[in-house]
C-alpha cells in the first residue's frame, strides 16, 4: 500500500454534490419553501443571523435550506455571502431605549415600571411533545391566526399606560437603578470609534468594543457552555437579570447626499434584537467611592435569550479577568466563533495524505531501527 | 413638513401603496435618470454598550440601495432586504423632495394619515403583548390572598 499526494477527484466531487442533493430531497413530494422556513423556524433563523453576523432573514432561510438545517454550514454560507458585498454605510447608533418591546422580564425586580411581559416564550410551557402539530395544516393555521387576532382586538388592554405614539416603548430598569445611585452613572467621555473585527486584525488584549462585537456573533452553544462554566465555579460571575428585553429597534443611516451641517437621516427598517442587562456583585466605584452594582451587557440580532444572557456573563467575566477559562479573553473569544471552530475541526476531514504519510514513514523508520538494535543484541 | 427620517419610515412601513403612488406620480411628470441602479449591499449596525456608553458594532444588515437624478438633484433610496423596486422608488421620492418638486406639496396629508394608521397598528400589536403581562406574587402574598 502506498501513500501519495493526490489531485483530481472532480468527477467524484460532482457526483457527491448530486448525491447530497438527492439525500436532501429523497422521500419528499415537495420542496420546503424558504418563506415557510423563515416564518416557522423563527428562532433558528434568529440564531443563525446573529452567529452569521448578517441580518437578512430570507437569506438565512435559504442558507438553512441549502445546509439541510445544519447551523454551522448555514452560518458559513452566510459569512461567505456577506464577504461578496460592499459595505457603504454604518448606521446611526441604535437606541435600544426606544425599543418596541415584545418581551420584557426582570428576575431582579418583581415590579418594574411598565410591567413584565412574557411575550412569545416557551419558558412556562410543559415540555411535552405536542402531537396535535401533526395535524396542523393551512386551514388550522388560518383559523388560529384569525381567532387570535380577533381576541386581541376585542380585549381591552388593562395595562395600556402609555397611550398613543410609540406605544411599546418602556423605561429601562438599569436607568432606574442609575437614578438611585446604585449603578455607575453614564460616562461623559468622548465617543470613540468602535473596533471592527471584520476589518481589523485580532490582537489580544482587545478593546471592549471588539469583545462585544465578537460575542454578538459568537456561537450560542459555545457561549452557553463557557458561561455555564463560570456559574458552576470555574469563574466568578453568576448574575441576576436586571432586565431582559426582546423587541424591534429602528435603524437609520445618514443621508449620503445631505449637505454639510445637515444631519438628515433615512430609516432603513427595524431589526429584532435581544438585550440583556445583568446585575452582578457590587464594587466600589473608583471615581465616586460609592458602592455600586456592576453590570453585564448583552445585545444581539434576533430573539436568542440564552445567548444574550451568556454574552452578559462572559463580557463581565472578561472584564474581571482571572485564571478560569471563562475569564481568559483569548480562550473565550478564540473559541466561540462558529465558522472558526467548525472550520478548524472540519478541516480534519480533508485529505491529509502527505501529513499522514510522513508520520507513517517515521513510525516505520523507528520500528526498523528498533528491530536492527534487537538483532544486534541477539547476535552478541 | 416631515423630515427625511420620518418620511422614509412611513413609506417603508405603510401598508398602503404610498411609495408606489408617489414614485409613479413623479415618473409621469419628469425624466428620472438612474445614477446607480438598485443593488444589494451591507450596512454595519452600531449600538451603544450600556456599561461603557461607547458604541460597538452589532453586525451587518443586508440592504438594497439606489441613486437617481431628478431636475439635476440626486435622490437616494435604501431599505433592508433584497427589494430593488422599493429602493428605486424611495430614491425617486427622495429626489422629488430634495429638488422641491411641486407634487410633494400634496404628499404631507397622505403621509400624516399613514402615520396615524401606523401608530394604531403599533397600539394593536402592543395590546397583544400586554395580554402576556404578568404580576408575580411572592409565596407569602399568595397565601395571604388565598387565606
Amino acid at each position: 500500500m502506498a501513500y501519495v499526494a493526490v489531485s483530481g477527484g472532480g468527477e467524484a466531487i460532482a457526483n457527491a454534490v448530486d448525491l447530497v442533493r438527492y439525500y436532501r430531497l429523497k422521500g419528499s413530494e415537495d420542496s420546503l419553501s424558504t418563506d415557510l422556513i423563515e416564518k416557522q423556524l423563527r428562532l433558528l433563523i434568529d440564531k443563525l443571523m446573529s452567529e452569521g453576523g448578517l441580518y437578512a432573514p430570507s437569506y438565512a432561510a435559504l442558507a438553512l435550506k441549502q445546509a439541510e438545517g445544519d447551523p454551522f454550514e448555514a452560518g458559513f454560507l452566510l459569512r461567505a455571502f456577506r464577504s461578496t458585498l460592499q459595505r457603504n454605510h454604518v448606521t446611526e447608533t441604535i437606541d435600544t431605549s426606544g425599543m418596541r418591546v415584545i418581551r420584557r422580564i426582570s428576575s431582579s425586580f418583581r415590579d418594574i415600571p411598565g410591567g413584565q411581559m412574557l411575550g412569545p416564550t416557551y419558558d412556562y410551557t410543559h415540555r411535552l411533545l405536542d402531537f396535535a402539530l401533526r395535524q396542523e395544516d393551512g386551514n388550522s393555521v388560518r383559523d388560529f391566526i384569525r381567532h387570535f387576532l380577533y381576541e386581541g382586538e376585542k380585549a381591552e388592554s388593562p395595562f395600556d399606560e402609555t397611550g398613543g405614539g410609540e406605544a411599546s416603548v418602556l423605561p429601562k430598569v438599569i436607568d432606574l437603578l442609575r437614578d438611585q445611585g446604585l449603578m455607575k452613572q453614564k460616562s461623559e467621555a468622548a465617543e470613540e470609534p468602535p473596533y471592527d473585527i471584520t476589518r481589523q486584525k485580532i490582537v489580544f488584549p482587545l478593546p471592549r468594543s471588539a469583545r462585544l462585537q465578537m460575542l454578538a456573533r459568537g456561537e450560542t452553544g459555545a457561549m452557553t457552555a463557557i458561561a455555564y462554566s463560570s456559574m458552576r465555579g470555574y469563574g466568578a460571575v453568576h448574575p441576576t437579570i436586571g432586565e431582559l428585553r426582546v423587541g424591534y429597534v429602528d435603524v437609520f443611516v445618514r443621508h449620503p447626499y445631505s449637505e454639510e451641517g445637515d444631519d438628515s437621516t433615512l430609516y432603513i427598517g427595524e431589526v429584532l434584537v435581544t438585550e440583556v442587562e445583568s446585575i452582578n456583585s457590587f464594587k466600589s466605584d473608583p471615581e465616586s467611592g460609592d458602592i455600586q452594582f456592576a453590570m453585564g451587557y448583552g445585545l444581539l440580532f434576533g430573539q436568542n435569550e440564552l445567548k444574550g444572557i451568556s454574552m452578559a456573563i462572559l463580557e463581565r467575566s472578561l472584564e474581571i479577568g482571572g485564571g478560569a477559562p471563562a475569564q481568559d479573553e483569548e480562550f473565550v473569544l478564540s473559541h466561540i466563533d462558529s465558522v472558526e471552530s467548525s472550520g478548524f475541526v472540519s478541516h480534519l476531514k480533508l485529505p491529509h495524505y502527505i501529513t499522514f504519510s510522513s508520520s507513517l514513514d517515521r513510525i516505520r523508520q523507528v520500528r526498523r531501527n528498533a528491530q536492527e538494535k534487537k538483532e544486534q543484541v541477539e547476535l552478541k | 413638513m416631515l423630515n427625511s427620517a420620518k418620511v422614509s419610515k412611513l413609506l417603508i412601513e405603510s401598508e398602503e401603496p404610498l411609495l408606489e403612488r408617489f414614485a409613479a406620480e413623479i415618473e409621469r411628470n419628469y425624466q428620472v435618470r438612474i445614477v446607480r441602479a438598485a443593488e444589494k449591499s451591507l450596512v454595519m449596525s452600531q449600538a451603544r454598550d450600556t456599561v461603557s456608553h461607547q458604541p460597538f458594532y452589532l453586525g451587518e444588515i443586508l440592504v438594497t440601495e439606489c441613486t437617481v437624478e431628478l431636475n439635476g438633484v440626486y435622490g437616494y433610496g435604501i431599505l433592508m432586504g433584497e427589494r430593488s423596486e422599493e429602493a428605486y422608488r424611495l430614491a425617486v421620492v427622495d429626489a422629488a423632495f430634495r429638488s422641491h418638486a411641486e407634487e410633494t406639496a400634496g404628499w404631507e396629508g397622505p403621509l400624516r394619515e399613514a402615520e396615524l394608521r401606523l401608530e394604531e397598528r403599533r397600539r394593536s400589536e402592543r395590546r397583544m403583548i400586554d395580554r402576556t403581562k404578568v404580576h408575580f406574587d411572592t409565596m407569602g402574598e399568595y397565601h395571604e390572598r388565598n387565606r
